[in-house]
């Protein structure tokens, strides 16, 4: 497949609005104002386009859920929060051609009628949060953004807010309420944020890559990015490969192709010559898939129907020599680290999970730890929780119990007594307080 | 109205009543611990997991309005029993099971709920060490509330309090995930004035008052429904009180007025109700006061009225609409006397109703709307200097804590040239000097009806006879500085309430239409002659029986 | 790619502090951005932090005043985010990525090497005040992995030759 979000990589001055301008950037754009908001988001919804942050809604079906007649602002954020562990893509991106996601947002914009748009950025992208600050720069001053774009009387602000330290301002509420200056805490759904988003207004939320596509798809049709993949899971992806590969990197590939195509092909393979044991398809979030399942396609469905999710498309490739309770116990500790604290199974049960498995790592495991740990991740799953952050966890806690319940087994076997607890002794650290408290 | 099934009960509610509530009024209890009906909605402890039919998942009985025809399960869901079972494990996990020695106990939602799911096979599978919070055990954030986060279930109510109602938002959550705690701005003192509330959100023992915690258990105080003393503003409270003590004041749940706050001027009012000075009638001998039986002061005191040259009657807004009521028609009407209600603005004070609306006090008092509806003069300090001149008649002070003109040097000056009869509880300088002093009982031992500010005539109703032996601690306040209360009271005193005295004097003067049984005699007659009560009902003041109101605390007992 | 080193102020100068006008230019600036000035605060914490090298409480003070939030609000925001340094950082933060992809692909070793070459265990300073050792999450580099990030700065496809040499110029200029 030619490369379509990544044809800029390796140039000269990639970045720069006149390269872009030259490989037809904007062009997009222009025709997405000639022919009005509805015209735009039909064409969107036209190419099976599916949102690449990790839940894959359908992106036009989003557009749409913005109420027609809702007076006053609304608002179209891009998540450049990029925190799922194995996900590197969207920095690829802005690195190379950050001016599609310039145009995508505005084409977005303009679809839902928002006169603002924020780009969301992990706090830790001070690079990456620079080069769109200056892309945008260059497309204000091109006027593609600011006041009456190109003659057409549609305004267009858009900023960049950096985050400072969450994953969870991933999740598209929480994103929102770090963006109202808050601590993000995900919100309560209903109501949703096509209608009570950003300061309460109908917001659309999308990843870099989902508005990266969307010049692509108003200037070659609909038809054309439906052309690539298969029915329903359509257009290019970009494979995030890392771990124990020989070539790890960005891959841009029709959904569809199949993880041992990725894997084996693209990234090179297993490096040091050692096997394939296991891989996270998807990011952390997602499911783990063993060796056996490496013929999987790499798309929504597909990964569905395994029972896990393409979520980012961050491969995360483990060979032979790794111990899968290690993985668990390095999965529960950034999940607990991440969760929010705001609602009691996720808070709860993330850093139970993570005490069980630093204590099974230590050697000290008890029989019962498996089935704990199921049980744990089953209450926190589901629908118990405010956001998915709780699935996040559980679904590959669970996942890796199951698949590779011999190695639970066997640390268990060989685990020694948990020393007798010392008790603590603290120190009063509280203020001189009055008698009887 | 949308019409539901809940575990087979049909109900039907108002729109856009959620489950929790839609539940209750079916008779079907729904947990909770985030949830506050006066707070908004935030879904966070998860414990209210119902099933709905036709609904994949689970859904909140807090975040979920009621609709038409909805068919909701609650414990006749083993899908829902099992996740609630999962959250209280949850939430126990990490939590201290300290309630031996916790305050809260009796009337812990945490402790309740686990109280209650006792017959479910409910264990815990933890085998790790608890979370806790050193140094945030037991910590004075306040002057009045003290803090043990390893308690905290971190529902949020009290930061919800402080930045929705008190509008302080002194409180917040700091780091994120487990370790996740409450505190103040740097350790900076929790001085929000309506402080006292944070510890009544919080369904644990996480917050309690200094105050009162380890004075009484929950399970031995009774509620006695009052209005508060504090100012005209009247939030409805209940008395919680054992063996003739008063421990603590709490809200009582009324949409109109207080919701479920207060603020802690009057919340720590509570403490003073237990400070009898005066514990019988007595008059002054040569140089010092003698005591004497009521029968003795009554017939004194009806022949100084009888034979007074000229009468001046120093009322009080904090005096109820009866006693108001009596002492007008017998000292004003029978006896022609000149009647001043003195009334002082004081510190401006204000509590948010049920709407979000901040209502300000206009004074310092219980009933100075009261009062004013019954056609009494109200005066401000010099008004009550220039009434006080010059009489050298018999002067009737029917509460010296009218106005604090009264504690003043010059006040006592004033009241030197004349015959002073006093009606008192507290120690007070004007009682003292008193030709006849009669001992009132606080208003926990009184019964009766406040108006309010908003013109709500409210009933206070009595919690106990008046007490017999004095109480004070070392320093006149519930302080837990100071020695606690040594023993239960003893036989009712002497002290009796204003209304009580008033209509035994009209006996005494041969007032008939006067010589009532009760208060809701003195109401009903009250109702049928003046203008500003017309229509009202005693019974009918509602809103006295506990059951009546939302009220989490005393579940238990 | 030269780090520059935080220069983090003295907790005493920053016990109560008055913006200047540069920094009312840069918040006023900041503030149109947003419908609300809450909405501002992020970015302001981030201009304070750039400043003063850290969000002391006499910064959070100030920020709440001019943004019309109480301290507590604000600082309940600063600790939610790992990023709001809440006490004078080192001239160098050294985030050591510790997740998945790195942490089977070398960062245990260079952990491992850090902690013996500086002395100091994760949260820690060394006693010149040079570097202080964090670990962290997820850097979002995974294919360059393992990854550090010093200050701004992120550091790919590391090894302990690249580190050291990397940690002798970072403690060379000073
Ligand atoms: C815990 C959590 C973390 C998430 N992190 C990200 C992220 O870093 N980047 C992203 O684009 N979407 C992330 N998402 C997904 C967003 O909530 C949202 O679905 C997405 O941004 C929508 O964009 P799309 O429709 O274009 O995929 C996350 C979701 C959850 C539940
Ligand atoms: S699931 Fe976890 S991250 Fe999500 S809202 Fe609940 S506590 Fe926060
Ligand atoms: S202190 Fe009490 S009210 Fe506040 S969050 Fe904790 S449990 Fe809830
Ligand atoms: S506002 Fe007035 S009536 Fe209400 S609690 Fe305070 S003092 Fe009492
Ligand atoms: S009461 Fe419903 S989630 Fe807490
Ligand atoms: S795992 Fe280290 S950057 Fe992603």
């Amino acid at each position: 497949m030619e490369p379509v979000l990544l044809r800029a990589r390796g140039a000269a001055d990639s970045r720069a609005i006149t390269t872009y301008l030259k490989a037809g950037g904007y062009e997009g754009w222009k025709k997405a104002l000639a022919m009005g908001p509805d015209a735009v988001t039909k064409e969107v919804s036209d190419s099976e386009l599916r949102g690449r942050g990790g839940a894959g809604f359908p992106t036009g079906r989003k557009w749409s859920f913005v109420p027609k007649d809702h007076p006053g602002p609304r608002y179209l954020v891009c998540n450049a929060d990029e925190s799922e562990p194995g996900t590197f893509k969207d920095r690829e991106i802005i690195e190379y051609d950050p001016h599609q996601v310039i145009e995508g947002i505005a084409i977005a914009s303009f679809a839902i009628k928002a006169n603002t748009a924020y780009i969301y950025i992990r706090g830790e992208f001070v690079r990456w949060a620079r080069i769109l600050e200056e892309t945008i720069t260059e497309a204000r001053q091109h006027g593609f953004l600011g006041k009456n774009v190109l003659g057409s009387g549609f305004d267009l602000d858009v900023w960049v807010h950096r985050g400072a330290g969450a994953y969870i301002c991933g999740e598209e509420t929480a994103l929102l309420e770090s963006i109202e200056g808050k601590r993000g805490f995900p919100r309560l759904k209903p109501p949703f944020p096509a209608v009570v988003g950003l300061f309460g207004k109908p917001t659309v939320i999308n990843n870099v890559e989902t508005l990266a596509c969307v010049p692509h798809i108003i200037t070659r049709g609909a038809a054309w990015f439906a052309g690539i993949g298969r029915a329903k899971n359509t257009g290019p992806k970009l494979f995030g490969v890392s771990g124990h590969v020989n070539r790890p990197g960005v891959y841009e590939l029709p959904l569809g192709v199949t993880f041992r195509e990725i894997i084996e092909e693209h990234a090179g393979g297993v490096r040091g010559g050692r096997k394939l044991k296991a891989f996270f398809p998807g990011g952390s979030s997602a499911p783990v898939l063993t060796a056996a399942e490496v013929d999987v396609k790499a798309d929504f469905d597909a990964c569905a129907e395994a029972k896990t999710m393409l979520g980012s498309g961050g491969i995360i490739v483990f060979d032979d020599s790794v111990d899968m309770v290690e993985v668990a116990d390095n999965v529960a500790h950034f999940y607990a680290h991440e969760s929010c604290g705001q609602c009691t199974p996720c808070r709860e049960g993330s850093d139970w999970c993570m005490d069980i498995l630093d204590r099974l790592m230590a050697g000290h495991g008890l029989p019962a730890d498996p089935d704990t740990l199921l049980r744990i991740c089953r209450f926190a799953s589901g629908g118990m929780t405010i956001c998915p952050l709780g699935d996040a966890f559980a679904l590959p806690i669970t996942s890796l119990v199951t698949k590779f319940r011999d190695e639970f087994e066997r640390h268990i076997a060989a685990a020694t007594p948990l020393p007798p607890r010392k008790l603590p002794v603290l120190p009063w650290a509280g203020p001189k307080a009055g008698f009887g408290i | 109205m949308p019409k539901l099934t809940i575990d087979g009960h049909e109900v039907e509610v108002a729109a856009g009543t959620n489950l929790i509530e839609a539940a209750r009024a079916a008779g079907v209890a729904i947990p909770y611990f985030c949830y506050h009906p006066y707070l908004a909605v935030v879904g966070q402890c998860r414990i209210c997991m119902v099933e709905v039919a036709g609904q994949p998942r689970l859904a909140l009985g807090c975040a979920t309005p009621a609709a038409d025809g909805m068919v909701v399960k609650v414990e006749d869901s083993e899908r829902a029993r099992e996740a609630r079972e999962a959250v209280m494990e949850f939430l126990l996990a990490n939590h201290p099971l300290d309630c031996p020695v916790c305050d809260q106990a009796g009337e812990c939602l945490l402790q309740d709920h686990s109280m209650s799911e006792q017959g479910s096979k409910f264990t815990t599978h933890m085998a790790e060490t608890r979370r806790t919070f050193p140094g945030y055990e037991r910590r004075l954030i306040g002057p009045h509330v003290v803090q043990n986060q390893n308690r905290c279930i971190h529902c949020s109510r009290c930061i919800r309090f402080t930045r929705e109602i008190s509008e302080t938002a002194a409180l917040t959550y700091k780091s994120r995930g487990n370790s996740t705690f409450i505190d103040t701005f740097d350790g900076s003192s929790f001085d929000d004035p309506m402080s006292g509330c944070a510890t009544d959100v919080c369904p644990v023992g996480a917050l309690t008052l200094r105050e009162t915690r380890f004075r009484k258990r929950a399970w031995k105080l009774r509620s006695t429904p009052s209005v508060c003393p504090g100012c005209s503003i009247g939030c409805n409270i209940f008395i919680d009180h054992h063996e003739r003590v008063v421990y603590r004041f709490t809200p009582r749940e009324n949409p109109a007025i207080n919701a479920t706050w207060l603020c802690d001027h009057g919340r720590f009012l509570a403490e003073s109700l237990n400070e009898q000075a005066y514990l019988t009638p007595q008059h002054q001998g040569p140089g010092h006061p003698v005591p004497a039986a009521w029968g003795e002061a009554l017939a004194a005191v009806g022949a100084l009225l009888r034979g007074a040259a000229s009468l001046r009657v120093v009322a009080s807004a904090n005096m109820s609409n009866e006693e108001l009521f009596l002492a007008r028609e017998l000292f004003g009407r029978q006896l022609k006397g000149e009647i001043a209600v003195p009334v002082a603005a004081g510190e401006p004070r204000r509590m948010k109703n049920g709407r979000g609306e901040w209502l300000l006090a206009k004074d310092a008092h219980p009933n100075a709307a009261g009062a004013r509806r019954l056609g009494l003069d109200t005066v401000d300090g010099e008004g009550l200097s220039r009434f006080l001149y010059g009489g050298a008649g018999l002067t009737l002070i029917l509460d010296p804590e009218a106005h604090p003109f009264l504690a003043s040097p010059e006040a006592l000056r004033l009241l030197r040239v004349g015959t002073t009869v006093v009606w008192a509880r507290r120690s007070h300088p004007v009682a003292d000097g008193a030709t006849w002093l009669l001992p009132t009982p606080s208003i926990a031992s009184n019964e009766g009806t406040f108006t309010s500010s908003t013109g709500a005539v409210q009933r206070f109703a009595e919690a106990f006879a008046a007490p017999g032996t004095v109480h004070r601690t070392a320093t006149g306040g519930m302080s837990p500085d100071c020695p606690t209360i040594a023993s239960p009271w003893g036989a009712p005193g002497e002290a009796r309430p204003l209304w009580l005295v008033l209509s035994a004097l009209a006996r005494e003067l041969g007032t008939k239409t006067l010589d009532l049984a009760s208060p809701a005699e003195v109401f009903t007659l009250m109702a049928r002659s003046e203008k500003g009560f017309a229509g009202l009902v005693w019974e009918a003041l509602g809103g006295l029986a506990p059951q009546q109101s939302f009220r989490e605390r005393q579940h238990v007992g | 790619m030269s780090t520059r080193p935080i220069e983090a102020a003295p907790p005493r100068t920053v016990q109560t502090v008055t913006f200047d006008a540069t920094m009312d230019a840069r918040i006023a600036e900041l503030r149109q951005r947003y419908p609300t000035s809450r909405a501002a605060l992020l970015p302001v914490l981030w201009l304070c932090q750039e400043r003063y090298g850290w969000i002391s409480p006499g910064v959070i003070r100030a920020v709440a005043e001019r943004l019309g939030e109480s301290p507590a609000f604000v600082e309940g925001v600063v600790t939610f985010y790992t990023m709001y340094q809440t006490a004078p950082p080192a001239r160098y933060v050294l985030q050591v990525c510790t997740t998945l992809s790195c942490a089977w692909t070398g960062a245990r070793e260079l952990v491992a090497h850090l902690k013996e070459r500086l002395g100091i265990g994760f949260g820690e300073t060394t006693p010149d005040g040079t570097f202080q050792l964090v670990g962290v999450q997820c850097l979002g580099a995974c294919g360059r992995a393992p990854v550090i990030q010093i200050n701004d700065d992120y550091y790919e496809d590391l090894d302990v030759a690249r580190l050291d040499a990397i940690l002798d110029e970072l403690s060379g200029r000073r």
